[in-house]
This record gives structure tokens, C-alpha cells and sequence, in this order.
């Protein structure tokens, strides 16, 4: 490999000191930070009083690929971080650049010290301070000017013990007019017991890129407690397409921004979630407009079973200066239970005038009206639901343009309808009398 | 083989819509349910179905002299029930085309074979003169009037029930819809099939000639006859009916 070019005038720290400096600064601030508790108006809070920080650990793992079902086979790269350890790295392309972040801190450290954290300020909370400090293995990709990838790229975090604490980073940097497709998985093990997943994501899409990104959460029934901040920068005539997949976990806080940073950027983002039991689920996303002529559309569908929580915020955010914007965000939410509780909250904020942009949002029921249309031909109460239900998801799923993962999918939520058969018919079946 | 109505009464919520009506339909017969608006004619068809929303409070439906009365609404399609819906759900992310070898495959027991499926999709699509495109959209989104009521009846010649409702498919089409869809009805008649056709207007009547017609007003039935009663109603309208019945003393 050729030595990288080193700019005449850098005065950058290296990319090593630069990494260390951070986690520093940033334990510093964990440590004096205490543990936050979210609040907001009317009903919702979300705590992290079941969460013993104290019995957590970075489990370490020996070099390995665990079984794993991505709904696809098919990869340019998969890249495996077990707990603590990244255990299994696969690059079938020479375009592109797929290894641990550690790794790429001396390997590539240009790249590295230009991006690390560009988005992702250490001091944010005290989770992204954790993040900063902690993170172990992480993941880097770099896919380079020009290169186009026809496989995704796979990257996936495990957490299949009790008490694994598990910081997490991942930095893509997309080059010029670059096209490339990557998912992301956090998967569990049905073990017994907590853990936390503290995750840090930042993706660059360089001008003209083309990036279809996907994330895919399912946590599985342990207790794991997700913490992760995720932030996407869309460049020149860039256009990225976002679709967060949630299919579980016991508590979940992210936040997740998409950022069209130039003018001619365009970001699509679609995303699901489904929370079943007792999991609790806190989302807030922004589509946040830093230049003129830029678009965006959002739309987010989720659904609510048994006595779970789930709270989605979505925010669209023009800054000054960015003009002719022409954007849309709209949240649906369907509860499934009569115990589950749940809102869906769009707002806006535009600070200039001469853009477009508008929200839309509903939080309801099914309507008996479709089950009785259904069941009139013949077709049974629970499968109208099911198909009803994958329905209203259909819209989200097929954006990921991934027969494999969309799969994968559909098969999920027709396992959680399943699941909470029960609950649903009485549910509807209240409904109907109610009516 | 008949599907028989005796002495149903049914309410909503608020009050009695319907106050004792027995009705026979028998394989092979089409019968007219005609009233103005607010007689009850469509009660009548979402309470055959069994639609939640409607209560019986006394009275029967017997399909094949099997009691349907509180048989869920997919019990009674199994049976061989059929309602075309005035006003149909929209079922969002499933198309025509996979709705309707679901609702085929939830009478079976072995699913259809999709060759199978195809043909028969395609002959029945052909006789109501509806675009191929059509079947890959979500089942009526987006749908005009007129091409909801389509779909019904391509659901209907695809499930081939035993009895058939149609509750107002003649409002909201034009004459060339009128046209087809009555064509597609009538190819549908025969001694294996029973048809209840719900109408506010005659006009339908021109195309798919009644064996029995019956006048619901007020949720009641105060008139039956043959076909000559819907011409005569043609004539007069439904005050005529009404003064005769008020005269009579019904």
C-alpha cells in the first residue's frame, strides 16, 4: 500500500493523540455527568433507574463469526463486533476500506482525524461521553471517490451476554459521487439479564455520493438498554437514503439526525418500530436543513403491543441562510393494546423564510371497519390484522429495497403479531362494542 | 337452498333500525330490496354479513337452514355469503391481485394453484373490462367510485358464493359501467346462485331483471311483487308506496 499523502501545512494533531485527547476530555465529562433522566411534557419519562452501571463490563472475545441471520448472504464487506471485540472482518472488494476503528486510527489516520466526531461532540450527554471515552473495536469504512459497490456493506454489533457493556463507534466516509448500500445490525442473544449498547454512528456522504443506508435493530428479550446518538451529513448534490429498522429492546434513546449540509443535498428517511412486553422506546430524529436548495422527506410508521412505551419526536429544522428547502416529515403510530401508550410528535422550526416545509402526524387504532371488510371475504380475524398491520409497515419495509432484509422483515412483525394474537382481538374486539 | 331472514330485528347504538323483516331468497332467484334512504336497506345487508356494529335484538338469518345470526362475518363467507360493499375499506400495502387469492385460499383447503389463479383472474378481469395494471394497486386506494365497485364484483366472480348481496353497487356508476358490471352479474345467474340486489333506484333493474321485488320502508317490508313492482315504482315513486301502505294502515 502507498504511503498516504501528508498535507504541507497540516497542524493537525495525528489521528492516535487525537483519539486519546478525546477520551480524556470526554471521561471527564462522564464522570461528572450524572446518570439523566428524560422528561417531557404530559405522561412520558424515560429513566434508566433499572440500568446497574456498576455490574457492566467490555467483554472480551476470541476471533470468530457467530451464527447470525442479516437476511442477506451477500456482502462486499461484514464486519462483526461481539461485546467488546470486533471477531470477524470479510472484504470481497478492493475498492473499499472495511476494518476496526482502532485499527484505522493508525491505518488511516488522515481520514480519521478529518471525520472522528466531526458530528458527534464528546460533551453532548453523559452516554456520548461514555461512548467517547470507552469505545473498543469500532468500525471504519471508507468507500472512496468514485467507487461504486454493488454488494452492501455489513456491519453488525452483538450483545449475547448478561452484563456486557458494549461502546460502540462507526465512521463512514463516502467519497465523491461514491454509491453504496450499508446495514447496520444490532442484534441480541434471548439471554437472561441486562446490558448496555452505547452507540456513536456518524456518516459523511462527500459530494455527489450516493448512499442507501439502513439500521436494524432487534435486541432481542434481554434487558438491553441502547443509548446511541446517530448523525448523517449529506453533501453537495449528495443523497442519502435512511431507513431505521426497530424491532426490540428493553430500552431504547436515540437520537438521529440527518443533516443536508450543501446546497443540492437530498435525504430520504424512512423509518419503523415495533415494541412489544414492556419495551420502551425514545426517539427523536431531526431533519435539519444547513443549506438552500436542499430537500428531504421523512416519514416514520410504528406500531405498539403488549405494555410498551414508545415515544417519536421528529423535528425538521431549517437554519437561516437556507432558503428554497422543500421538505416533509410525517409520523404515524398504531396501538395494538389496550396497555400500551405511546406519541407520535412532529414539529417544525424554520428560521427563514421562501421554503417549503410541512408535518404531519397521527397516533390511532385499526379501523374495525377494514377488519370486517376482510373478514366478509372469508379471511379470519387475526390474519386481517396481520395483514393489516404489515400493511401499514409495507410503505417503510420496501424502501429497503433488499428483498433479503425486507424479508427478513416482514417476517419479524408477523412473529410479534403472532405474539400478541390475544391482546389484539380483545383489543379490537373492545373497540367494536365501544363504537 | 336458501338464505332466509325471519323476523329480524336490529339496532345501532342510538335506536331500532330494522322491525321484523323476513325475507327467502332461494338458489337460482334474484330478489330486489328496494327503499329510499334511511329504510334500513343497507342495515339489512352489513347485519346478514354480521357486521359488529349492528345488534339483532330478535329474529334469525339461516343459510341452508344452518342459524348464522351471531356467526362471525368470516364464518358466514365460508358459508357461502357474499356482500358487495356502497362503500368499500381500503386496505392499504396489499394489492387487488394477492387480496384476492387470500380471500380464495381462506375457503380452501389446499391453496389455489397460481397458474390456476392467474387464468381465472384474468378470464373474470376480462369479462367486467378491467385494465391488467388494475390488480397490482392496494385494494382500493386511490380508487374511483366506479372502479370500487368493480373490484367488488371481480371479488365476487372470483369467490363465486353461494348468495350474493350487492348493497347500492348501482350509485355513484355511469351507464357504461352500469352496463358491464350488470353483465358481469348476469353471467353469474344460474340455479347454483342466489342474488339480493339493494337499490335506491330502478335503473339497475333494466339490466339484471328481478324474479321478486321487495319495498322496505322505515324497516319494514310493506310491499312485494315481481318485477312490474319496480316498474311501477319507476311510474309513482316512493311516496305512492308510502301513501298506500299509510292508507292501509301499516
Amino acid at each position: 500500500m502507498a504511503p498516504e499523502a501528508i498535507p504541507a501545512h497540516s497542524a493537525r494533531p495525528s489521528a492516535p493523540d487525537l483519539v486519546e485527547d478525546r477520551r480524556r476530555a470526554a471521561l471527564e465529562v462522564y464522570e461528572s455527568e450524572d446518570v439523566p433522566t428524560w422528561r417531557r411534557s404530559g405522561f412520558w419519562t424515560t429513566s434508566l433507574r433499572g440500568l446497574d452501571l456498576d455490574v457492566l463490563e467490555p467483554k472480551r472475545y476470541e476471533p470468530g463469526l457467530p451464527q447470525l441471520d442479516l437476511g442477506d448472504d451477500e456482502h462486499s464487506a461484514l464486519i462483526v463486533q461481539r461485546g467488546a471485540s470486533v471477531v470477524h472482518t470479510d472484504l470481497n472488494d478492493d475498492q473499499i476500506v472495511v476494518m476496526p476503528l482502532e485499527q484505522a486510527v493508525e491505518e488511516h489516520a488522515d481520514l480519521v482525524a478529518e471525520h472522528f466526531g466531526r458530528r458527534l461532540p464528546h460533551d453532548e450527554s453523559k452516554f456520548a461521553a461514555g461512548t467517547a471515552a470507552f469505545w473498543t473495536g469500532g468500525v471504519f469504512i471508507h468507500v472512496p471517490k468514485n467507487a461504486r459497490v454493488e454488494k452492501p456493506i455489513q456491519v453488525v454489533w452483538l450483545i449475547d451476554e448478561p452484563n456486557t457493556a458494549q461502546w460502540a463507534h462507526t465512521l463512514v466516509v463516502v467519497g465523491e459521487h461514491a454509491e453504496v448500500r450499508i446495514r447496520e445490525f444490532f442484534l441480541g442473544g434471548d439471554f437472561e439479564g441486562q446490558a448496555l449498547h452505547s452507540g456513536a454512528f456518524e456518516l459523511y456522504a462527500d459530494t455527489g455520493a450516493q448512499v442507501d443506508l439502513a439500521h436494524y435493530q432487534d435486541w432481542g428479550s434481554a434487558d438491553v438498554y441502547d443509548l446511541s446518538t446517530r448523525r448523517v451529513e449529506v453533501g453537495r448534490d449528495a443523497r442519502v437514503k435512511w431507513v431505521p429498522i426497530h424491532l426490540g429492546g428493553h430500552l431504547t434513546k436515540q437520537t438521529l439526525d440527518i443533516i443536508t449540509a450543501e446546497p443540492g443535498s437530498d435525504m430520504r428517511h424512512t423509518g419503523m418500530y415495533f415494541t412489544e412486553r414492556d419495551e420502551h422506546l425514545d426517539l427523536f430524529t431531526t431533519d435539519k436543513h444547513e443549506a438552500g436548495h436542499t430537500t428531504g422527506d421523512t416519514v416514520w410508521k410504528g406500531a405498539l403491543t403488549g405494555e410498551s412505551r414508545a415515544s417519536y419526536e421528529g423535528l425538521i429544522h431549517i437554519v437561516p441562510k437556507a432558503p428554497e428547502v422543500d421538505t416533509y416529515l410525517q409520523t404515524h403510530q398504531m396501538l395494538l393494546s389496550p396497555k400500551a401508550k405511546g406519541d407520535a410528535i412532529p414539529s417544525l422550526i424554520v428560521e427563514v423564510d421562501n421554503v417549503k416545509a410541512s408535518h404531519g402526524g397521527t397516533v390511532g387504532e385499526l379501523d374495525p371497519e377494514q377488519i370486517f371488510y376482510m373478514m366478509t371475504r372469508g379471511i379470519s380475524r387475526a390474519e386481517a390484522v396481520r395483514v393489516l398491520v404489515e400493511g401499514y409497515f409495507e410503505e417503510v419495509v420496501m424502501r429497503l429495497d433488499d428483498p433479503g432484509l425486507e424479508q427478513l422483515v416482514r417476517r419479524r412483525i408477523s412473529e410479534k403479531l403472532a405474539r400478541a394474537e390475544d391482546q389484539v382481538r380483545e383489543f379490537i374486539g373492545e373497540r367494536a362494542e365501544a363504537s | 337452498m336458501t338464505l332466509e331472514v325471519q323476523n329480524l330485528h336490529v339496532r345501532t347504538e342510538e335506536r331500532e333500525i330494522l322491525h321484523g323483516v323476513d325475507l327467502v331468497v332461494k338458489k337460482g332467484e334474484t330478489h330486489a330490496l328496494m327503499g329510499p334512504n334511511g329504510s334500513g336497506k343497507s342495515t339489512l345487508a352489513n347485519t346478514l354479513m354480521g357486521n359488529p356494529n349492528y345488534e339483532v335484538t330478535e329474529g334469525r338469518i339461516l343459510l341452508n337452514g344452518d342459524d348464522l345470526t351471531e356467526a362471525d362475518p368470516d364464518e358466514r363467507a365460508r358459508a357461502g355469503l357474499f356482500m358487495a360493499f356502497q362503500y368499500p375499506a381500503t386496505i392499504p400495502g396489499v394489492s387487488v391481485a394477492n387480496f384476492m387469492r387470500m380471500a380464495m385460499n381462506a375457503g380452501r383447503e389446499e391453496p389455489i394453484k397460481v397458474k390456476e389463479f392467474g387464468a381465472l383472474l384474468k378470464k373474470n378481469m376480462e369479462l367486467l373490462k378491467i385494465d391488467r395494471a388494475f390488480t397490482s394497486r392496494y385494494l382500493n386506494e386511490g380508487f374511483s367510485g366506479g372502479e370500487k365497485k368493480r373490484a367488488e364484483i371481480l371479488q365476487l366472480a372470483m369467490l363465486q358464493p353461494e348468495f350474493a348481496v350487492l348493497d347500492e353497487t348501482d350509485s355513484g356508476l355511469d351507464i357504461d359501467a352500469l352496463r358491464i358490471v350488470s353483465e358481469g352479474v348476469n353471467a353469474m345467474r344460474g340455479d347454483d346462485r342466489g342474488f339480493l340486489i339493494i337499490t335506491h333506484y330502478t335503473r339497475i333493474l333494466n339490466y339484471v331483471k328481478p324474479d321478486f321485488v321487495h319495498i322496505l320502508i322505515n324497516g319494514k317490508i310493506v310491499r312485494e311483487g315481481g318485477s312490474e313492482l319496480a316498474d311501477e315504482l319507476e311510474d309513482k315513486g316512493y311516496e305512492f308506496v308510502r301513501e298506500e301502505v299509510g292508507a292501509s294502515g301499516a
